[in-house]
């Protein structure tokens, strides 16, 4: 009887604990399935966030890159315009009104040399600002003409090694590895004390690959990561989309690499 | 008398249903999608539980409605809970649940438990899967994105859900030990179980009725 009883209460239970089961199992992958959607919502969200820092930064840079432009061809044409006019007029006063006083033609030269200096100071931070030839000739002609000036110097020699048949690069990739390069070449000549540096550039129509090194010092490991220069340096290549690497190489000296896509 | 006590309980228990299903429609286009497609819902229920009492009272056997009411209900049930769940899982789930569970309803409707008999069988698989809707769907709430991206509409949901899975539970003990327990028993014992019943669908219509009422005003 007793056993009877037993095997009615479990007939009554083993129903219901398969119906506490499936409803358990059902909400258990609905739950999962939920976690994982939010957090793949998550992750988009984070994507889109970067998308729009990233999008900012290069807004940021294309601002900057454009004032720098008009300030340049400001200071080119209007200031550079004024200050040659200003010399011609005193060479002109030079020679109608020279031979009245010396000390008037040695005022007047002294004038026209402070002119000729600040003309050539105008042109040197014009230039450094757009450098004209980079809109002209590209980023390779821009940087060899670089090499040029700094092997005039006997102090440092760069070398500027192009892969045949390189892709035209965009506006944008030109002016931020030349940006990039004189913030390095600044760098190297300023704390390293290097005697060689090198720049590779090689890429196709999906990636563009540059690399820079130099033989000095390296750099210092507490300013990895903090100086203004390298800031300025990770945010032109983000703001393209693109990556780097830079470090101390074994041999001595600082490299560092940067690829960034060439849909840019 | 106490015969007619459960009879008047149960024909009192349809004033909530009719209350908020009134409700429902009057504030219908001041509801958010969500709470629309419940308030659908409340007025399938309200109309097949109107002709039920008729039925009822005229002494005719009101069951082949309760046959149309739980396919047509689950459908709905679904709509609202595909609407709610949207975007956190796959929505497929849903209606190839309720394809599913369509299928069996007509099977058992015409193979099983005929027109005129209590369809017990499809009342507990149904229960069974609102249940699970009802439970994800407080599992879900429980997350900080939804508390912040359902704000404004999630204590109207939250009671909805909570009336959902009162009543379903009770349903589901109810359907399942009712044919055990009530069938050796006696008439008035079963009347007792419709009575308790009758208890959790006034349950979850006042909770029905306070998710209406708390649903966004601006």
């Amino acid at each position: 009887m007793e056993s009877s009883q037993n095997l009615n209460f479990f007939e009554l239970l083993y129903p219901l604990l398969v119906i506490v089961f499936i409803i358990a199992v059902g909400v258990v992958l609905l739950t999962q399935q939920f976690r994982k959607n939010i957090y793949l919502q998550k992750l988009k969200q984070e994507e889109l966030k970067n998308v729009h820092q990233t999008e900012i930064l290069r807004n940021s840079i294309e601002v900057q890159e454009r004032e720098r432009k008009r300030v340049a061809l400001d200071l080119h044409d209007e200031l550079g315009a004024a200050l040659s006019i200003t010399r011609m007029h005193l060479l002109q006063a030079e020679k109608l009104h020279g031979h009245l006083s010396a000390t008037l033609l040695e005022d007047l030269k002294n004038i026209t040399h402070l002119t000729e200096i600040s003309l050539t100071s105008m042109r040197r931070i014009s230039h450094e600002l757009m450098p004209p030839q980079l809109e002209t000739f590209g980023l390779v002609k821009t940087l060899e003409s670089v090499a040029e000036q700094l092997r005039k110097t006997n102090k440092v020699w760069l070398e500027i090694n192009v892969q045949p048949l390189m892709p035209e690069l965009s506006w944008a990739i030109n002016l931020a590895f030349y940006r990039i390069f004189m913030e390095l070449i600044n760098n190297t000549l300023k704390h390293s004390g290097a005697s060689t540096i090198s720049i590779d550039l090689k890429g196709n129509n999906k990636i563009i690959n540059a690399s820079y090194a130099d033989n000095g010092a390296g750099m210092p490991g507490d300013v990895f990561g903090r100086g203004m220069g390298q800031k300025s340096i990770e945010g032109r290549v983000n703001s393209l989309g693109g990556s780097l690497l830079y470090g101390n190489s074994k041999q001595g000296g600082f490299y560092i690499s940067l690829s960034i896509p060439f849909a840019n | 008398m106490a015969m007619s006590m459960s009879f008047l309980i149960s024909v009192l228990s349809h004033l909530p249903i009719y209350i908020t299903t009134i409700y429902s429609v009057i504030i219908y286009q001041k509801l958010q999608r969500e709470l629309k497609i419940f308030s659908w819902l409340l007025v399938i229920t309200g109309l097949i539980q109107f002709a039920s009492l008729l039925l009822a009272l005229r002494g005719i056997n009101n069951l082949p409605l309760l046959h149309l009411y739980v396919p047509s209900g689950f459908i709905l049930m679904a709509l609202f809970y595909a609407r709610v769940l949207n975007g956190f899982i796959d929505v497929r789930i849903i209606w190839i649940t309720t394809l599913i569970f369509i299928i069996y309803t007509v099977i058992n409707s015409l193979f099983f438990q005929g027109i005129l008999t209590f369809n017990s069988n499809a009342l507990t698989v149904e229960s069974v899967l609102v249940i699970i809707f009802s439970i994800s769907t407080y599992m879900l709430f429980l997350t900080d994105d939804i508390k912040e991206s359902k704000k404004d509409i999630l204590s109207s949901l939250n009671w909805i859900n909570s009336g959902i899975f009162i009543y379903y539970l009770s349903n589901l003990l109810i359907y399942y030990f009712g044919n055990i327990i009530t069938g050796p028993f006696s008439q008035q014992l079963n009347l007792y179980t419709w009575v308790f019943h009758s208890f959790f669908s006034v349950v979850m219509y006042f909770c029905f009725f306070v998710g209406l009422w708390n649903h966004p005003r601006t």
